[in-house]
């Protein structure tokens, strides 16, 4: 029996403490929190064995195996070194660490204690995108990755969470060196580098704030990024982040030097995009057909799943969590290579060096080298 | 002598059955809030003008201000911007404080964690912060009718004596939890360091600034509005009601320790309550689901939660079922008896201003 525990006990915890209890051959040792009576309600909600106050009694106390930390990204590194320190396994939410530096002395510290560290890029495991997963190993794009298109928004409106961060001035998603916008696009990061090749690819990225967030009177938060990525072999990614186009997309598109794919995480369907196209009018024809047939197929796979009872909101977790149990266990591959975990940090390194660049202007109307055909690579 | 409030009326309280002194400090928290900006009002009424209004930065300071603006001869209203999540906030917020209405809450959050932080650590933070504070004389909990679980048989009447959900970690219901959570940490601090407390638990509080139809009449969401209560009362009080019922409790000597329910005279049945709205607000198509149905589809929801470990969350189930859509009665006999309140407006007029609010809503929205 594996045992695990959570550090952190606020909202992600009570995702984290569910999928985990999906899952047979584990055990929720202890959850944690220096707020201990938001340990306690944790504890008593998932009916726990123990809860506490303090990581060094959990550690000492419960003796878990596996320590899944849901605290504020700032703690991450100090945390997780501390759990690996003590011969526990780490899964840490995203974003993983606020630096590349910081992901990597991690990664290292793991491998030199002989355990195991993973990152809650959750979505990344959901059922279509695993679906997509399979289909790029299996040759569907053709030789190679031509281009992909990210897009990872969300809908700051008038919630709850938009109020305290616009309000506090203090907030800890504002002491983040990408404020907002590290908090939310390790997902949308994540899925590009997972089909990028070399290990420090051109970022060309600008952020701004909106004007619907500079009328509420905000002057530093960036709440809009565009992001152009190229790689040496000519591979290249668009990301987009933001608050205010609707629909707020969770979108991926990959494309191929033969097919294409279109990932939709909002309706969790997964769309096969031909190459090829058909002759004349049948194009314009026949594929809104096949297009439907698609569609159609997607929401029959849902039903099937949600009979199935395999799909849960947090599917993705589950499958990934299991996946990195699974991976300790059998001394299987991780769910998440390193060399994911490290892109992705460095991606969000670069662009918040240019994002914070450009101060709270707006956009910056810089005049830049203009795109040479030949080389792919974009000015840093 | 008795407290006369601004339009002269009379209200039954004496100046010798009041534990403090128009010149003594009330802080009120939650004051940008729904309740929490009548309460002030209602104090202020009342002559107490030495407020202390603590507010969120996030919070609606208009209605504060449209308050201030009103009465501009009030000089001792201080208007506090904080969080309780913050001790230090706490301290300063319950420094020289003789009675504190606390009103601070999270209303509407579906996820445990964040309505148990707004509720249950904002109010043990509180609480804590008055143990120096030798002056406090009363500290007023506002709780709700959500901590009743309410499954004794069908039709009786809803008091004060009522158990409270022992489980509330199974109502699937956020608000529930934290309400529960709130008056276990209340009282564990009133036993423990002996804080004088007063706990009230309003109904559904309703008026302008809160135009939601309450989920005990129906839920919409399902592509039609289904209608639950049917004969059902539904437990309103008007938030001016309400307020004064809140602003007594903290005044009032004798009452320490007490729990007083809220709910206004008159109280109109579900169906009732929907006609009149359909007439006074909007047409729009609603489904009658009788009470039996209602009881199945909530147990056959909660048993498929639970056996498909939570694929639907487990927001309907039995336990909601009592508290929220069994013919139950309710009374506000120990408010009149003990505060000596009294619903200040009256239903037909209350339920005017409502409409009147959701018309006014629905055409600027
Ligand atoms: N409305 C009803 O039908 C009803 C019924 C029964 C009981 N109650 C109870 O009555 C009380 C007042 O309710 P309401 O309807 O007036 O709700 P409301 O309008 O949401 O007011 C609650 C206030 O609490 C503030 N607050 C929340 N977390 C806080 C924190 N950490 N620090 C400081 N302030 C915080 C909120 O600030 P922001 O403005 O910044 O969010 C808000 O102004 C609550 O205890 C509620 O549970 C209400």
């Amino acid at each position: 029996m594996l045992r695990v525990a959570i550090l952190g006990c606020g909202k992600i915890a009570d995702a984290h403490a569910s999928q985990i209890q999906r899952i047979r051959g584990c055990e929720i040792v202890g959850v944690c929190d220096r707020e201990e009576l938001m340990a306690r309600q944790l504890y008593e909600r998932f009916r726990v064995r123990q809860y506490f106050n303090d990581l060094n009694k959990m550690l000492k106390v419960a003796r878990p195996d596996v320590v899944h930390i849901t605290t504020p990204p700032q703690s991450h590194y100090a945390l997780a070194r501390e759990c690996l320190s003590r011969g526990c396994h780490v899964y840490v939410e995203k974003p993983f660490a606020i630096s590349f530096n910081e992901a990597q002395d991690l990664i290292d510290f793991a491998g030199k204690k002989g355990l195991k560290v993973t990152v809650g890029h959750d979505d990344q495991f959901r059922p279509a995108t695993r679906r997509m997963r399979e289909l790029v190993r299996c040759g569907f794009l053709g030789k190679r990755v031509v281009h992909m298109e990210s897009y990872y928004c969300y809908e700051l409106g008038g919630s709850g969470y938009a109020n305290a961060l616009l309000s506090d001035k203090n907030h800890w998603v504002r002491q983040l060196p990408g404020g907002l916008l590290h908090n939310i696009i390790s997902h949308g990061i994540a899925r590009i580098s997972e089909f990028l090749t070399t290990e420090d690819p051109c970022v060309h990225a600008v952020g701004f704030i909106s004007p619907a967030l500079k009328n509420r009177g905000e002057n530093v938060l960036k709440d809009e990024l565009r992001v152009i990525i190229t790689e040496e072999c000519g591979t290249t990614a668009c990301f987009t982040f933001s608050s205010q186009m609707r629909p707020s997309l969770h979108q991926f598109r990959i494309y191929g030097s033969r097919n294409g794919l279109l990932l939709d995480q909002d309706s969790e369907t997964l769309i096969r995009l031909r190459g090829e196209r058909r002759k004349s009018y049948l194009e314009h024809f026949v594929t809104p057909l096949t297009l439907a047939r698609q569609y159609a197929e997607n929401s029959l796979t849902n039903v099937r799943l949600f009979l199935a009872n395999d799909f849960h909101m947090k599917e993705g977790m589950k499958y990934l969590i299991q996946s990195f149990y699974y991976s300790i266990d059998e001394d299987a591959p991780l769910p998440i290579p390193y060399r994911e975990i490290l892109l992705t940090a460095r991606i969000m390194d670069r662009i918040f060096e240019q994002t914070n660049a450009t101060g709270s202007a707006g956009i910056a109307h810089r005049i830049t080298r203009p795109l040479s055909l030949e080389t792919p690579c974009l000015p840093n | 002598m008795s407290i006369s409030d601004a339009s002269g009326t009379r209200r039954g309280v004496k100046k010798k059955d009041l534990i403090i002194t128009p010149d003594d400090k009330i802080l009120v928290t939650g004051a940008a809030g729904f309740i929490g900006n009548k309460v002030v009002e209602v104090l202020i009424q009342y002559g107490f003008h030495n407020l202390r209004c603590f507010i969120r930065p996030s919070g609606n300071r208009a209605r504060l201000d449209r308050i201030l603006d009103s009465l501009p001869w009030i000089r001792s209203l201080e208007i506090m911007e904080g969080n309780l999540l913050s001790e230090q906030d706490c301290m300063a917020a319950t420094r020289d404080v003789a009675v504190i209405y606390h009103l601070a809450a999270a209303r509407g959050e579906k996820s445990f964690p964040d309505a148990f932080m707004n509720s249950v650590v904002t109010t043990r933070n509180l609480l804590k912060s008055t143990l120096e504070n030798r002056a406090l004389k009363r500290f007023v909990n506002v709780s709700s009718f959500s901590v009743y679980s309410n499954t004794r048989k069908r039709g009786m009447r809803l008091d004060e004596s009522c158990p409270l959900e022992p489980h509330p970690e199974l109502r699937g219901d956020a608000y529930c939890f934290a309400k529960v959570k709130q008056e276990a940490v209340v009282t564990e601090y009133s036993r423990q360091h002996g804080i004088p407390c007063v706990t009230f638990r309003p109904g559904f509080v309703f008026g302008p600034g809160n135009e939601g139809i309450t989920g005990r009449v129906g839920i919409s969401g399902f592509g039609v509005f289904l209608h639950l209560g049917g004969s059902n009362q539904i437990p309103f009080t008007y938030v001016d009601n309400c307020a004064e019922a809140i602003v007594l409790g903290g005044l009032r000597r004798g009452v320490d320790g007490e729990t007083f329910n809220v709910v206004d005279d008159d109280l109109p049945t579900s169906r009732r309550f929907l006609a009149m709205y359909k007439k006074n607000v909007c047409r729009f198509k609603s489904l009658y689901v009788p009470h039996a149905v209602s009881y199945l589809l909530c147990y056959l929801w909660e048993k498929y939660s639970s056996w498909s470990e939570g694929q639907l969350p487990p927001v309907y189930n039995r336990k909601n079922w009592h508290a929220y859509w069994k013919r139950t009665r309710y009374t506000n006999e120990k408010l009149k008896n003990m505060l000596g309140w009294q619903p200040r407006v009256p239903a037909d007029v209350a339920f005017d201003n409502y409409f009147g609010s959701c018309r006014l809503k629905r055409k600027n929205a």
